[in-house]
């Protein structure tokens, strides 16, 4: 191949059989699981730090009034904060961690194509971290994770300029980890897998990672405009000398639009995995979800003024409703696609399984209210509302979300070795599923009854709605420390894995778990088609690869009492 | 691990076109069912465009809802039939793709988004284009509240008020083209197509009415323009729909129940609302044509003159400060003005009251009364600049500020 990879300093990286160890986590490393494992365990801070904001604005929420902030400023600063650690510290770097980890395993590789810059890419973020939230001691950003100008730059605290440098960094983070990935994909696969042999989740992360790369240096150019008018004192966006406002909206969701293609491809790709492996059938149609993949990514690109069908002047918004009407097509292909597979399958409900398909249930509603917005006089009167907060969170919450939290449980045992607690992952669902859908779904109504999104007070008629929206959402936030708790009893009394306890052909379980430093003892042979389910081949390349690397724990078979461990309480 | 022994695979059912056959009817059937329940959760129906906008929205429920009922319904499906027995260790059968199947479901799915397409860009064409003999209204957005400027000219002057009557600047005004004046709601009349142009003194914001289906922003350094036709006779609350900051969830119409002279609750309409009058006679006579009487007879007395600049939203304060004489009732991001007159003389050291209250309006941020943010709008002596207030609009604001001493002493402070 054409790429060398660099080859790893000693003493870092995992030695096989090795426990899992914290402080490994914690310094500079170039091996791409250590990393993605850093990449994950950030990310999730910055989820609880993310979760925590939200509950404090759903509290608020509960009466119409302003009465748990101080004033409007401070709740706005909530949501501000609560969007842009969501977006740029947990799902975007959560997916780039499970690309990383994954990726140089799933193409039979040693490591990235850059192992340096990797590390790099990853070191950006913790620093990014501390600017975001320090900003909330010089006057925190309140101007939503939006941004627009003139709000964000003549009338936003100090910490709106953090909130850029900080975005800026994450940015950087962005295109570098793209980079790398696309390098990887095209130099490092191995002898006989071509583009169409990859597994999907490869295709999500290619097409992903020409999303970032092409469209993060839009952001880049608008915040360093922002930062100017802030700091520099010009007036890219100021009208009164000569500037434009809507020249921020339409940078900004130039990058933005595409950016949430960039969270929720990955979570595409790992569910095209996990449905095909624990419905135990080929995923249907491989060719046609890996393309529209790419169909996405392109499309994608030129829909970004449907945020502005209120501000866009009137004749320009009907070519951005063609375009993200379209756009829903190759969606539906996916869709389609996924329940396909589950048909005739056989189908193991596993906390992996149950999450996939809690995802498939909750997207389709994120993706029909998404055509709805798409249409312009639809979107005129819902837009800036609730409706479209409940829109973005099925999509981002129900999607992505969702999509990493089967992700957790699938691929756990291959980073740790150890099985997750399969009774608490089935509460963990439970309190989550009911949770989310009673949070967001009733979101629609307030919205289409008239309630304004981003604010602290609001029309004594939606308090009803509001408190079932709050309490549901603490029920939400709750479910999440079950999977903390899930986490840290598993690591310890978890059952060991072994190498594939799911039975996948893919190449990242033909190997132990958790793999060696440099991922496999010799050059891994990936089975022509790794959705190859239902064959006697497929069998056969199991049953070699059982022989090579020992049994596995059988964890499909969860209906099994011996198989679920008990949790130590 | 026990590897599977052998390769399973389901059989079909005989009657399997019957089944596929009742789960359409129910999912087309359900869909429309869905499209129903529409007028439930909406609100009001007040103008043409809604009728036209909640027609659309029907018509994606029932879409929406059968796209809805078929994946679910697929999905609920397949796990109760699908899921594997215990100890079932075997796969399913090793199929790949079927490229007809996947030809249809592509080729539907383009097919009704071609349709909504072509459907929604007939409405909005409909809805947003100009109609003959509109009635416009000029609206400006500000930190927080909303106002609405009325053209008084010779051709809409009240009934029995004639030019000459008037004092000769404003009688010169109105040769001229007219005058205008301020009001925070915006009245009109069933059946009239209205046209209200936007502009913000500040940063950007969106007007909205739900109870009319449209919005549109208002962006810093342009016009912009809404139309509507109301439909039905009423009143509609007016939002903010754009963040503009601390006050944004307050920059709306809102609700307050007030004891009336005869000591009884009522409820009084508060901020920006939408009133829409039976006919253009009782509008005229219940808005238009008191409202103009104050602008064409403006009070003497400073005081008068201040209280009534301040009662017709011509500046935003009332979404902010309390102040009983003038029912602002709800505002808590600015100090409560009831009781002003008796604190204004001590609130700065060498500052009379009336230098204190001009420092407040042209300068808020000299001094901050303790408590809260710094989020006041600057008022401007610049006709140019945003923000203008002219020096006798201020003069007479603070007479009648000043005025405000009877009223209950400081507690808020």
């Amino acid at each position: 191949m054409a790429t060398v990879t660099a080859p790893l300093p000693v003493g870092v990286g995992h030695v096989e059989g090795k426990k899992f160890k914290l402080n490994e986590l914690l310094r500079w490393s170039v091996d791409h699981k250590i990393i993605g494992i850093q990449y994950m365990m950030t990310a999730f801070f910055f989820f609880i730090v993310g979760g925590a904001l939200a509950m404090m604005i759903r509290w608020e929420l509960l009466t119409p009034a302003i009465d748990l902030m101080a004033d409007g400023t401070s709740y706005n600063q909530l949501f501000s904060i609560h969007g842009t650690v969501m977006i740029f510290l947990w799902i975007v770097p959560m997916m780039a961690g499970f690309g990383n980890y994954l990726l140089p395993l799933m193409l039979g590789a040693k490591d990235m194509a850059f192992p340096w810059l990797n590390a790099f890419a990853f070191w950006l973020i913790p620093p990014a971290g501390i600017l975001m939230l320090s900003g909330f001691f010089v006057g925190q950003a309140e101007a939503g994770w939006t941004s627009y100008p003139p709000l964000s730059t003549l009338f936003s605290g100090d910490g709106q300029t953090l909130w850029a440098m900080s975005i800026h960094l994450l940015g950087l983070s962005s295109i570098l980890g793209g980079i790398n990935f696309i390098v990887t994909i095209k130099n490092m696969r191995p002898q006989g897998m071509g583009y169409f042999q990859m597994p999907l989740f490869a295709w999500a992360i290619l097409a992903t990672s020409i999303i970032v790369v092409l469209a993060t240096p839009f952001l880049a150019g608008g915040l360093t405009l922002l930062l100017l008018d802030r700091v520099a004192g010009t007036a890219f966006f100021n009208p009164a000398e000569g500037g434009d406002v809507l020249l921020w909206q339409n940078v900004f969701w130039f990058y933005s639009h595409p950016a949430v293609y960039i969270m929720i491809l990955p979570a595409f790709g790992m569910l095209s995995e996990i449905l095909s492996v624990h419905s135990r059938k080929p995923i249907f149609g491989y060719r046609a979800i890996a393309l529209s993949s790419l169909a996405i990514a392109l499309v994608g690109f030129t829909v970004w003024a449907h945020h502005m069908f209120t501000s866009l002047t009137p004749e320009l918004r009907i070519p951005f409703m063609i375009t993200s009407m379209i756009i829903a097509v190759p969606t539906g292909i996916k869709v389609f696609s996924w329940l396909a597979t589950l048909f005739g399958g056989k189908i193991h409900l596993t906390s992996a399984m149950v999450f996939a398909l809690g995802f498939l249930s909750m997207f389709v509603i994120g993706g029909i209210s998404g055509v709805m917005l798409g249409s312009i006089p639809v979107d005129i009167h819902v837009h800036d509302t609730y409706f479209v907060v409940s829109h973005l969170h099925f999509v981002l919450y129900g999607g992505s979300v969702f999509g990493i939290f089967a992700g957790i449980y699938h691929w756990f045992p291959k980073i740790t070795g150890r099985m997750l607690n399969e009774r608490l992952g089935k509460w963990h669902f439970i309190f989550t599923y009911i949770g989310f859908f009673f949070t967001f779904f009733p979101q629609h109504v307030v919205g289409i009854l008239g309630m304004p999104r981003r604010v602290a007070e609001y029309a004594p008629e939606f308090q009803g709605w509001n408190v079932l929206i709050s309490v549901a959402s603490f029920v939400m936030g709750m479910a999440t420390f079950i999977l903390l708790y899930n986490i840290v009893i598993s690591l310890r009394n978890g059952k060991e894995a072994g190498a594939n306890p799911w039975r996948a052909l893919t190449l990242e379980w033909q190997t132990s778990s958790p793999p060696p430093a440099h991922n496999f003892i010799g050059d891994p042979v990936p089975f022509k088609n790794p959705y190859g389910y239902g064959t006697k081949a497929a069998w056969e390349y199991l049953h070699k690869q059982e022989e090579k690397l020992g049994e596995s724990v059988d964890a499909l078979n969860v209906d099994k009492p011996a198989s679920s461990v008990p949790a130590g309480d | 691990m026990t590897l599977p022994k052998t390769v399973q695979s389901s059989g079909r059912s005989s009657n399997a076109i019957l089944w596929i056959a009742a789960a359409g009817a129910a999912i087309i059937v359900g869909g429309i069912v869905i499209a129903q329940l529409q007028p439930l959760f909406f609100p009001t129906v007040g103008s043409a465009e809604a009728q036209q906008v909640d027609a659309l929205f029907r018509f994606m429920f029932a879409i929406g809802g059968m796209i809805f009922l078929l994946v679910e319904g697929v999905l609920v499906y397949s796990i109760l039939r699908y899921r594997v027995k215990p100890g079932d260790l075997s796969d399913g059968p090793p199929i790949q793709g079927n490229t007809t199947l996947e030809f249809v479901w592509t080729l539907i799915p383009a097919i009704i988004v071609l349709v909504l397409t072509i459907y929604s860009w007939a409405v909005w064409s409909s809805t947003h284009s100009i109609k003959p003999n509109e009635h416009t209204v000029s609206a400006v957005g500000a930190r927080f509240a909303w106002t609405f400027n009325y053209v008084i000219d010779q051709a809409n002057l009240p009934d029995g008020v004639s030019i000459d009557q008037l004092n000769p600047e404003i009688a010169d005004d109105l040769r001229d083209g007219g005058i205008s004046f301020s009001y925070n709601q915006l009245a009109t009349w069933v059946d009239q197509p209205v046209a209200v142009s936007l502009t913000t003194q500040d940063v950007n914001h969106a007007f909205w009415i739900p109870g009319m289906r449209v919005k549109q922003d208002l962006l810093a350094g342009r016009t912009t323009e809404i139309r509507f036709t109301p439909i039905e006779a009423g009143v509609y609350r007016i939002v903010c729909a754009e963040l503009c900051g601390a006050g944004h969830g307050a920059m709306a119409g809102q609700v307050v129940t007030q004891l009336n002279e005869a000591g009884e609750e009522e409820q009084v309409l508060q901020g920006a609302w939408l009133i829409v009058y039976p006919d253009e006679a009782t509008y005229r006579r219940e808005f238009f044509e008191p409202e103009a009487m104050h602008a064409l007879f403006p009070p003497e007395d400073p005081v008068l003159l201040g209280r009534q600049i301040l009662a017709s939203g011509e500046y935003p304060c009332a979404t902010c400060h309390k102040l009983t004489d003038l029912n602002w009732a709800t505002g808590v991001l600015g100090p409560n003005l009831d009781g002003i007159g008796d604190r204004a003389d001590d609130r700065i050291p060498n500052l009379t009251g009336e230098e204190y209250i001009h420092q407040s309006i042209r300068e808020p941020y000299a001094f901050l009364v303790p408590g809260y943010g710094a989020i006041m709008t600057q008022f401007n002596d610049e006709p140019n600049e945003p923000n203008y207030m002219p020096e006798e609009d201020l003069n007479a604001i603070i007479a009648y500020l000043l005025s405000q001493t009877a009223g209950v002493e400081a507690v808020s402070n």
